[in-house]
């Protein structure tokens, strides 16, 4: 049965297109289901909104996608974003507050020691996991407790607050502002103008977008063209392989968690940018299995050698489709619980079916 | 070399088992005094304040307060090795307790209640937090708290009036399993339905996570644009709702209600972030807590099983008056 599936798959140009991208055509008709159903779901300022807060989820999808390829699996990037957060947001609270230096200068320094702890807790897991054979799953899990404690104590259990005005300005911003006959204004509102004008004004491409598009193209390149994106392909696909070919493979796989840490870090002080208060992370948040979600769902195989950035980013897109549209829709918060797992179990059995596709 | 390792070992490991051991020792000397234990329910600055309470009366009273560990989560197997531990030291003539569970705290409690330690639940309670009626769990002296379905009641009677009794109405919650913040959220229904006028379009569940909550508050916005309350149940809620509400562009037209004065809560009040927010009163639920074990243990006074002290409301109004300072978390 299966296999006369595949077979008529195979044939048709078409459906095996479908197929290979089944997340992206979900995605699609998602859109089109949730424009009938929900009140308000398709305008601009809805897409806007999805795609700015999905910046961190996406974020965490490609530093996933990046582990996941290599075969292993980073089960302690939502917490060292907590970190990168609490520790970004620590340092730019105290500067600030002193009085002695410039909300920009704090905002600056708070956020590149946050940026450069975030590889700490990579370089660790990694040495763990390429020179000593500790399985990913636990060198991470040691990691996601280590961070998360180290957060805490940082924070003492309460979300870092009295941050400067400025970072929610920048972090929630558009690049543009149109107000009809009165034109354009760029990276925020017109002077004396306030918050409860806001309305009147069409606000255009988030500041976020621009920053996580730029971040995605840059790791899509990464992956897809350069020596780098290959060697964790052939890690993934064969880790002796890859040792027979004279690839420096312990070497790489301590690059590629020390580069999924350091994403998380930039997650950490986005963080900061989008609530204004530097966030430790929760323990039901769950970033990193929604993260490997959207990674699955993407079309990436758990045993690794295969899975792309863009796919990636589909699945996340799918996952914040999918709650945003019923939420919109009046669907009660529990069966959307419900949905997000069958869309995942779904993804899994897709790729069972058809093997040879992706 | 090994050797000398495996001997250090061996000498640390046995210094490490026998400190416990003289400490306990030493606190069984001077037990004629009364000991009250309090075993909070998680490091929050919630039970920091009622710590406050509890000791400030126990100085008052000259009895002696060991205060355990604050668990660093929620949930009774976090906290219930910390009581074992504390209680283990010897001495202890009460528990003041925030049970983290309503049913998996019931044993270990029986079994120090057994051995002739007294039980009053401060905040949170065991099985319905009924104790006038004989059960499994009724053997708590009394349950000194807030009732958050009073509370959720009270927020809606409060945020109808803020917005003249009529529009829609939007809940954002925390967890859908955690009994006290689903009271408040049950109070709130009930209330808002005595107004006829006013239309609850939703409540969701963040898990508290700030962004989740800031979501779903935009996703609601966007569903219904004509929102003019909001009734965020703790911190993550209502900062996740206000940073929607900026979004939106809808700064004073949509009024935020929220629960616990952290400070936090009240700078944002005083920024114009929040327009409403409900303080418990930990610090005198600790006071009384104290008082009344006292009143038991000294001359074997009658406790009313349920001692729950009301709320406090900040508003713009009085947030900068010196007389709601006590009622701030710090």
């Amino acid at each position: 049965m299966t296999k006369s599936i595949n077979s008529v798959i195979e044939e048709s140009k078409f459906l095996k297109m479908v197929a290979k991208n089944w997340a992206f055509c979900f995605l699609l008709s998602f859109m089109v289901l949730f424009s009938f159903t929900g009140k308000g779901f398709l305008s601009i300022v809805n897409f806007q909104n999805i795609i700015h807060l999905s910046v961190i989820a996406i974020l965490m999808a490609t530093a996933e996608t990046f582990v996941i390829i290599s075969g292993g699996i980073d089960l302690s990037i939502g917490f060292i974003m907590g970190l990168s957060s609490v520790t970004a947001g620590k340092i730019i609270q105290l500067m600030f507050n002193s009085g002695n230096y410039s909300p920009a200068v704090s905002i600056l320094t708070g956020s590149v020691i946050a940026l450069v702890l975030s590889l700490l807790p990579g370089l660790l897991s990694g040495i763990m996991i390429a020179k000593y054979r500790v399985p990913p799953f636990i060198a991470t899990l040691g990691m996601w407790g280590i961070t998360n404690g180290i957060a805490l104590k940082i924070c003492k259990g309460f979300p870092v607050a009295m941050l400067p005005d400025n970072l929610t300005k920048i972090g929630n911003g558009y690049t543009l502002y149109i107000k009809s006959g009165e034109g354009v204004s760029f990276f925020g509102l017109p002077p004396g103008v306030g918050n409860d004008q806001i309305r009147e004004y069409l606000r255009l491409i988030p500041n976020s977008f621009i920053f996580i598009f730029i971040i995605v193209l840059f790791l899509w390149h990464l992956l897809k063209n350069t020596k780098f994106g290959q060697h964790t392909y052939a890690i993934g696909g064969n880790e002796d392989a890859a040792v027979r070919s004279g690839i420096n493979v312990k070497k790489h796989i301590i690059k590629i968690y020390v580069l999924s840490s350091f994403i998380a870090g930039i997650a950490g002080v986005f963080n900061v940018f989008q609530t204004g208060i530097g966030n430790f992370t929760p323990f039901g948040a769950m970033y990193e299995l929604f993260a490997v979600a959207a990674v699955v769902i993407g079309g990436a195989s758990l045993m690794g050698g295969k899975g792309r950035i863009f796919a990636s980013v589909v699945g996340v897109f799918l996952i914040a489709v999918l709650e945003n549209g019923l939420l919109i829709s009046g669907v009660q918060p529990f069966y959307r619980f419900i949905a997000v797992g069958l869309l995942l179990i779904l993804a899994i059995v897709i790729d069972e079916l058809f093997p040879d596709l992706f | 070399m090994k050797k000398g390792l495996l001997i250090t070992m061996i000498m640390l490991l046995v210094i490490s088992m026998g400190t416990p051991l003289f400490a306990a020792g030493q606190k069984d000397a001077g037990d004629d005094e009364i000991t009250m234990l309090f075993m909070p329910g998680i490091a929050d600055p919630f039970y920091y304040m009622m710590e406050k309470g509890i000791k400030a009366k126990g100085e008052e009273l000259g009895i002696k307060i060991i205060s355990a560990e604050f668990p660093k989560s929620w949930g009774p197997e976090a906290q219930v090795p910390i009581l074992e531990a504390t209680v283990a030291q010897g001495g202890v003539d009460m528990i003041l307790i925030a049970p983290t569970a309503i049913d998996a705290l019931v044993t270990p409690l029986k079994k120090f209640y057994d051995q002739g330690i007294e039980i009053i639940t401060v905040d949170t309670f065991l099985g319905n937090g009924d104790y006038s009626v004989e059960s499994d769990f009724s053997f708590p002296l009394s349950y000194i708290g807030s009732d958050n379905e009073k509370g959720g009641r009270e927020i809606a009677e409060n945020l109808a009036k803020m917005i003249g009794e009529k529009g829609k109405v939007y809940v954002n919650s925390t967890n859908p399993d955690v009994s006290s913040v689903n009271g408040r959220v049950k109070g709130f229904k009930e209330g808002i339905k005595e107004y006829p006028n006013i239309e609850l379009v939703g409540v969701d569940y963040n898990m508290d996570v700030q962004q989740k909550a800031t979501d779903q508050t935009l996703a609601a916005l966007q569903k219904d644009p004509d929102i003019v309350g909001i009734f965020a149940t703790n911190v993550f809620s209502s900062q996740g709702a206000f940073q929607a509400v900026v979004n939106a562009g809808l700064v004073g037209a949509v009024k935020l209600a929220t629960w616990d004065a952290t400070v936090d809560m009240i700078n944002a009040l005083k920024k114009g972030q929040v327009d409403l927010v409900l303080a418990q009163k930990p610090y005198e639920i600790g006071y009384l807590a104290v008082e009344w074990g006292y009143k038991f243990l000294k001359d074997g006074t009658e406790i009313p099983k349920a001692v729950i002290p009301g709320f406090e409301y900040f508003t713009p109004d009085n947030v900068n008056d010196p007389a709601m300072d006590e009622f701030i978390y710090k």
